[in-house]
């Protein structure tokens, strides 16, 4: 009897210490097992979440790395992940989040809210601990969160204001094991762990661990044994058993691989993009086409430069409103883009949940003529000789800048160039070496440049060009940030841009979804009417994939791609 | 013969210090630093660039920066790399292998069929395979290296007799140890004939002409007057004064060794050096640039050297003294 009361005791400790792990159920129907093969143009450069900087390395982190919630395939930050729920509390100034019961790290160690904490307060918020720094976690009063764990499952953010981009720039970061790093976190290494050179020591809460990087070769990750999504049939995910990354340089010798069977899924350039899908019916493949990229390319005229006669043109609407019209942008995107991709007009790509359609209602399109009635409603007029002069006679006349080597860039400026030159107008178009643009950004040198920044589906993203105060507001950098270039008594903005950056300190603290739509929805109008950045085009997202492998996204676009849910993708043996 | 070896040696020192110097200013004068990107990136606010200037140095004037890396150096310490975050030679040392392979069997091949080839050409001066090797080599020449490579990987892709680039096949793990050989080495051709056929021209027109130079020479004509049999004439004394200024060549080469082929290792997916080196000159990753620069200067000392001491190898009149 006492031996029965004892072993029930223990079973009902057992219930109460080790709480039913909470695992996801996932509504896949796939066969677990085979090798899913990719190429890659490089191979990871670190493996630290904190210091990764281009996509070689994240790819690469994204497998084995989790966050306390993931995107839809919308984009979207609505797919419950480490954290189970999350809610803000009533005056919306801090954020609860559940985390997840009984899960375990790669190496077995339970996952906890210490993670969580450490994961924050050690590095993401910390001083000097990451690449990016902590200025996105800010909120409109330029203050960090107060993290605190509330119980053994829940852990709060609180700002002085509702800050829903910290909120979501804390939801996506990636969870770092507590166990594993605390020592190099307080000897100061932390930038120096987990790099190529210690892919066996890593250890994170995603679907793969790297388990082997032969430098310039190849990625080998195995799946992890101790994931916590399982699909509908009680399988544990992920299907896959192992993603090799081939590493291969050359776009065409990609091509070839992916021609060859070695590769099973490839992002084909518009290029290359005709051939593949001729080919597709014989050799079994699926392609598809998804909406224009997030990123695009844009004209920017400085409004601060130092030449006081063009900055007046710059600063005039109309000025920049001709170059709209100016632009062909559908003949680049048949040339370049084998008319894979679409004209843009304002800062939103149409693949994100924020783009506002109401934009295309000023009907923009390539018109020499209307670009001719915007100049003379900015007041320039044409000598006989046809050059374009302003209103105090003088001849328009500029310089256009890019870096070399692009060469989507490159054609914008040579099509701006003919454009200009039907008006009357001189162009001067050189483009220069990457690091010598960027150092003639910073400064009040350059007159127009043609340049292009990463986007993503949320424009909030964007703070840091659109704010007045902004480190890449860079067509008229505020006297305050830059005092030395931009004296106080040339700088102008108009209230529409002033505008603008109310509109970004605003929807840090719109909680409501709705709100934050709207003001988005407004900053866009106000750009398309304005034009402060002369946007150009997108290519689409372009995938290409073997009839054996079955994707987890439905519709892979640039928001979700063809490795969404890598957890769920599985492959028919072959 | 050692003390002359010591001597050379020690006198390599400054002449890296002065390469040291050199390239660190150079690279001073190209505009902008490893931060650039950071600086075009939307999610990185200007603070924190600053704060990333204070942490590499990059606030210092350069001749500190200078002076900072070079009393590391002298503790052995070269310096992390920005992008990877390890020391620079750890990279360095991760490529080193497959910069080596290729670069040795490339050697091998070009040097062991223009050597011989050379030498039938000037033997048989103007004859039909005379003719025929140059045309070969000419066009070899002539192809350039990237294009030459995606003919031979289109080649592979359509008769599947060679891998389409790569340096080790997927099952690699799984094979015995000839078999890891035989596929290196299945691998390896295709690179190899690209970079070799390149130089293959060069060389053996250099060999052609140095011998038939000797051909003419007074001493050839006497010991073929004196009756020596054709083959001492050839191989006894001409071949080795034409020798001479091949094997200085030769030790020019070996500086050659680590610097890799950019675009031939980018088409082959060939994980050299030479992407190493070209990536971090692109993004100013200084530390692991200087390394580079550093260590191809160090082999191209270190190859003067053997060729030099191959020359009195093969010339007995040249001997070493100290003065």
């Amino acid at each position: 009897m006492k031996k029965v009361l004892l072993v029930l005791f223990a079973v009902l400790i057992a219930v109460f210490v080790i709480a039913e792990p909470e695992y996801v159920i996932e509504d896949y129907n796939g066969v677990p097992g085979g090798t899913l093969y990719l190429g890659t143009t490089s191979g990871p450069k670190t493996l630290n979440p904190y210091w990764a900087q281009e996509t070689s390395s994240t790819d690469i982190i994204g497998w084995y790395s989790d966050s306390l919630f993931n995107a839809d395939n919308k984009g979207m930050p609505n797919v419950p992940a480490l954290a189970s729920k999350w809610w803000f509390s009533e005056d919306g100034k801090t954020v609860y989040f559940q985390i997840r019961k009984g899960l375990q790290w790669s190496d077995g160690e339970p996952f906890t809210v210490d993670d969580v904490y450490f994961t924050f307060t050690k590095v993401a918020l910390a001083e000097g601990m990451t690449a990016n720094g902590p200025s996105g976690a800010k909120d409109a009063n330029d203050q960090l969160p107060v993290v605190e764990i509330v119980d053994d499952y829940t852990i709060s953010f609180t700002w002085t204001v509702p800050n829903v981009w910290g909120f979501k720039w804390v939801g996506y970061s990636d969870i770092l094991p507590k166990h594993v790093l605390e020592e190099a976190v307080d000897n100061g290494t932390f930038s120096e762990t987990w790099t190529v050179a210690d892919m066996d020591k890593i250890v994170g809460m995603g679907p793969f661990l790297p388990v082997e990087y032969t430098e310039g070769v190849r990625v080998i990750l195995e799946r992890n044994p101790y994931y916590y999504r399982f699909d509908k049939n009680g399988n544990r995910l992920p299907y896959l058993d192992k993603i090799v990354y081939l590493i291969v340089p050359d776009l065409n010798t990609e091509l070839l691989k992916f021609e060859a069977g070695e590769i099973d899924i490839y992002g084909p350039t518009a290029e290359n993009f005709p051939r593949i899908a001729e080919q597709a019916e014989e050799k079994g493949w699926v392609v598809g086409v998804g909406g224009p990229a997030l990123g695009s390319n844009f004209i920017a005229f400085n409004w601060v430069t130092k030449d006081p006669v063009k900055r007046e043109w710059f600063r005039n609407e109309h000025f920049r409103k001709a170059f709209v019209y100016m632009l062909d942008r559908q003949s680049i995107i048949d040339t370049l883009y084998n008319g894979l991709g679409s004209p843009l007009y304002g800062p939103v790509s149409p693949s994100s949940g924020f783009y506002n359609p109401e934009v295309e209602k000023f009907g923009y399109k390539y018109s020499i003529v209307r670009a001719r009635l915007e100049l003379k409603k900015a007041g320039f007029s044409w000598r006989e000789d046809g050059t374009c002069v302003d209103k105090d006679g003088n001849p328009v006349e500029f310089e256009l800048t890019t870096n070399v080597g692009n060469n989507v860039r490159e054609a914008i400026g040579n099509k701006v160039v003919d454009a200009a030159k039907k008006l009357g107008i001189k162009v001067n178009f050189t483009p220069m070496q990457f690091n010598s643009l960027v150092q003639k950004l910073l400064g009040p040198d350059y007159e127009a440049v043609i340049i292009g920044l990463t986007g993503s589906v949320d424009p909030g993203s964007g703070w840091n060009v659109w704010r007045l105060d902004g480190g890449l507001h860079f067509w008229n950098y505020s006297p305050e940030l830059r005092p030395d270039t931009v004296p106080e008594d040339i700088w102008w903005s108009p209230d529409w841009e002033k505008r603008i950056d109310e509109i970004f300190r605003l929807q840090t603290s719109a909680v409501d979804p709705q709100e934050r739509y709207n003001l988005f929805a407004e900053f866009q109008m106000i750009c398309a009417e304005h034009q402060p950045l002369i946007y150009t085009m997108n290519q689409n997202y372009l995938y290409a994939h073997k009839k054996i492998i079955h994707l987890a996204n439905p519709e892979p676009n640039p928001a979700a791609g063809t490795l969404w849910k890598g957890y769920a993708i599985w492959k028919e043996a072959e | 013969m050692l003390k002359y070896i010591l001597r050379r040696l020690i006198l390599a020192v400054p002449v890296l210090l002065g390469v040291s110097v050199l390239s660190f200013f150079i690279i001073s004068l190209a505009p902008g630093d490893f931060l650039d990107y950071y600086r075009l990136n939307p999610s990185i606010s200007a603070e924190q660039v600053h704060t990333l200037e204070k942490q590499f140095g990059f606030d210092k004037p350069f001749v500190v920066q200078y002076f900072k890396w070079l009393g590391q150096v002298l503790k052995g310490n070269f310096g992390y790399s920005f992008v990877y975050h390890i020391p620079v030679f750890d990279l360095v040392w991760r490529r080193l292998g497959a910069t080596l392979l290729l670069s040795i069997s490339t050697m091998i091949f070009t040097w062991g069929i223009a050597i011989p080839l050379g030498i039938y050409s000037a033997l048989h001066q103007y004859s039909i395979s005379d003719q025929a090797f140059s045309f070969f080599a000419f066009i070899g020449i002539s192809i350039p290296n990237f294009f030459f490579a995606l003919l031979w990987l289109f080649m592979a892709a359509k008769t599947g007799w060679f891998p389409i680039g790569g340096i080790i096949s997927l099952n690699y793990d799984d094979l015995s140890f000839w078999g890891k050989i035989g596929d290196y080495l299945w691998h390896v051709v295709g690179p190899v004939i690209t970079l070799g056929t390149s130089g293959l021209a060069g060389l053996m027109r250099q060999m052609r002409g140095q011998l038939l130079d000797q051909l003419r020479q007074d001493y050839v004509l006497f010991a073929r007057a004196k009756g020596m049999p054709e083959k001492n004439v050839i191989y006894k004394h001409a071949l080795r004064n034409a020798i001479n200024p091949i094997v200085t060549m030769f030790g020019y080469s070996l500086s050659g060794l680590l610097g890799g082929a950019v675009l031939t290792e980018t088409v082959f997916g060939w994980p050299g050096m030479g992407r190493l080196v070209i990536e971090a000159l692109t993004s100013q990753d200084l530390f692991l640039v200087m390394a580079t620069l550093l260590l191809s200067s160090l082999l191209l000392i270190t190859g003067n050297l053997i060729a030099d001491m191959l020359l009195a190898w093969v010339d007995p009149r040249i001997r070493f003294r100290l003065r």
